[in-house]
This record gives C-alpha cells, sequence and structure tokens, in this order.
C-alpha cells in the first residue's frame, strides 16, 4: 500500500496526460494504451482497439505487476519497471511510472517491441512529470 | 489509493477482502454480484486454481451511485487465504483504500485467524499505516455454525482496536451487504 490516501487529477492534467497516451497509441499504433495506477484504478485510455473489458484488464495487469514487485523483493531487486508479455496476435509491454502508476501499451505484431519500448520510455519520462504536477497540487491528505 | 478524477466526476476506491483460506471472501464477493442491481456491478472476475481455490484474487467492480455530484466506483478484491501465498496478499494490499478482515467463527479457527490478523498488521505497518487508522471493518463469518466462537470471544482475541465488527453468514448473504456498506462509509471519510 501507499502512504498519500488519495490523488486528484485535475481535468488540465487529464487532458495532458490523454495527449501523451495519444500520440503513443498513434506512434506504436497500440489498440489500447492505459494509464492505471498501481493499485488497478483506471486513469485514462487511449486507441482505436474493440470493445474490451478495459476495468478488468486493469486490475489484472495491475495484479501481474504488483505480484512482479514481490518476486523482485526475492531477488533483491527494487522493481520491475517494465514487463513484457507476448502473445501471437497481440503483446503488451506495461512500465513502471514514477513509483505509483503504470503504463500499458497493447499492440500487434505489425509493431516492432523495441521501438514500444523507446516510445514508451519517452512517454514514461513525460508522465512522470504529470505524476509530479497531480502529487504536489492535487494530494490533498496524507497519512491518516 | 483512492482515485479522484475531476475531469469525469468520479472517484474510484479498492476494498480488499483478508482473511484465512475459506473464511468466506470469494462468497461474500458472489453474493454480492448476485444480488446487487445488474447496472451497479461489472463481472466478477476470479484468478483460481481448477478446483475453484482463490489463486491471485477475485474482482468485482462495483458502481455506488453519485455523492456529492461524483460518481463513486468501488473496486472489490479478495485475497488467496492459504499461508502460502502470503507475498500474493502483498500484492493485492497494494493501492487499498479500505480492508474487511473476513472471520471464520469455527473454534478450531481461532488461532488461524490470531495469525492471519498478525500478518495483515505487520503487511500494513510497512507501509507505515496503522489498522487503527486505516478504514478497517471485522466480519464476523459463519455466525450460522451450530458450534460458532461467541461474538464477545472473537472481539477479546481479534479486536483490540475496537473497530466495526458485523455478524455474516456469507452463505446465506446474512451482513454481506451491512459488511460493504460499513466498509464504504469508513473509506468515504477518509476522502
Amino acid at each position: 500500500m501507499e502512504h498519500s490516501s488519495h490523488l486528484v487529477v485535475t481535468e488540465g492534467e487529464l487532458g495532458n496526460i490523454a495527449r501523451i497516451l495519444g500520440r503513443l497509441s498513434q506512434t506504436t499504433s497500440a489498440s489500447h494504451v492505459l494509464l492505471l495506477d498501481k493499485g488497478g484504478q483506471l486513469i485514462s485510455t487511449q486507441g482505436q482497439g474493440g470493445q474490451r473489458d478495459i476495468v478488468a484488464l486493469g486490475a489484472l495487469l495491475a495484479g501481474a505487476f504488483g505480484s512482479s514487485r514481490q518476486v523482485a523483493a526475492i531477488l533483491g531487486e527494487r522493481d520491475f519497471r517494465n514487463i513484457y508479455q507476448q502473445g501471437v496476435h497481440e503483446s503488451i509491454y506495461t512500465s513502471l511510472v514514477g513509483d505509483l502508476w503504470l503504463l500499458v501499451i497493447v499492440f500487434d505484431r505489425q509493431t516492432h517491441v523495441g521501438l514500444v519500448k523507446v516510445l514508451a520510455r519517452r512517454a514514461v519520462e513525460e508522465l512522470e512529470h504529470s505524476l509530479e504536477r497531480v502529487r504536489s497540487g492535487g494530494t490533498s491528505a496524507k497519512e491518516q | 489509493m483512492a482515485l479522484i478524477n475531476t475531469a469525469s466526476r468520479e472517484i474510484q476506491c479498492k476494498i480488499v477482502y483478508y482473511g484465512i483460506g475459506f473464511s468466506g471472501k470469494t462468497t461474500n464477493l458472489q453474493y454480492i454480484h448476485q444480488h446487487a442491481p445488474k447496472d451497479a456491478h461489472g463481472k466478477l472476475l476470479s484468478v483460481a486454481t481448477e478446483s475453484e481455490r482463490t489463486l491471485f484474487f477475485d474482482f468485482l467492480p462495483l458502481d455506488l451511485g453519485i455523492v456529492h455530484g461524483y460518481q463513486v466506483r468501488f473496486h472489490l478484491y479478495t485475497v488467496p487465504g492459504q499461508v502460502l501465498y502470503e507475498r500474493t496478499r502483498v500484492a493485492v494490499l497494494n493501492g487499498a483504500d479500505g480492508i474487511v478482515l473476513v472471520v471464520d467463527s469455527a473454534p478450531e479457527k481461532l488461532e488461524e485467524n490470531f495469525q492471519c490478523l498478525v500478518e495483515l498488521e505487520a503487511n500494513v505497518r510497512q507501509s507505515d499505516r496503522d489498522l487503527g487508522t486505516f478504514p478497517f471493518v471485522i466480519q464476523w463469518n459463519k455466525r450460522d455454525l451450530l458450534n460458532a466462537v461467541p461474538v464477545a470471544t472473537l472481539e477479546r482475541y481479534l479486536n483490540r482496536r475496537r473497530v466495526l465488527g458485523v455478524e455474516a453468514s456469507a452463505l446465506t448473504g446474512a451482513g454481506v451487504f451491512a459488511t460493504l456498506r460499513a466498509t464504504c462509509k469508513a473509506v468515504m471519510a477518509q476522502l
């Protein structure tokens, strides 16, 4: 569990996040790009993919990331910052943003994973600035 | 960590049902899934073994309606109860806004319930928080058992913090929604 009790994402910041995700979705031709918090809650989503249960997808991916964090602890690592899940038709690349959010890119075999990794890294840097602004401006309650 | 989205006017919170194996955590979520209005909940998702024991978690998204102009959504999770899966429980607890400890009222489970509470306290403490100030509700489940331990005894051993305890029988549904309501209320009070 995290230290602060809640995060407030403002309309302006959400617009900024949507722009970053939208650009990433276009440049990687991703079917879905999601920004989640590590608890599995969906902050924003972009992409032209078909109807999917995004809420369930978010919960499962955050769960898988939480699980990998425990694996990292056993190995003496602080975190695994990226996870790549490769499928026959579609794959998923997940990156940690700061220490609170997860960037998820769902892409098909037309897109090379190397490109996704490079573009994800750039997007993560931009999103980290957003996260910092949300933390400094929107977090209204810390320790209870 | 609760997420407040001022653009879409949504609040999302996470509640975790914690407890020993077979204490009734999944049964709570199944009852809520079956009896909450259809338009208020999503699909119940279970990451379970082939014998239907929870392997990772159960997950149920639930809409609570509009509070102060905000759509309030709760994501309900369970943890796997077996001792083996402690690290998995830590992973599921990540980002929780409220916790329900589901206690099995069978006398032979008292010690196991106590160990589970000690583990939960340690896991919460690791994130510099305290169960005494955290939105936390205890559900005394399986009250329909003929040899159920009296609630006063359970309170003495498992509820030193005197948090709200709700008597329940998740199998019949008694106390399930009362537990959920109490937990949601405790979470909302902290926002």
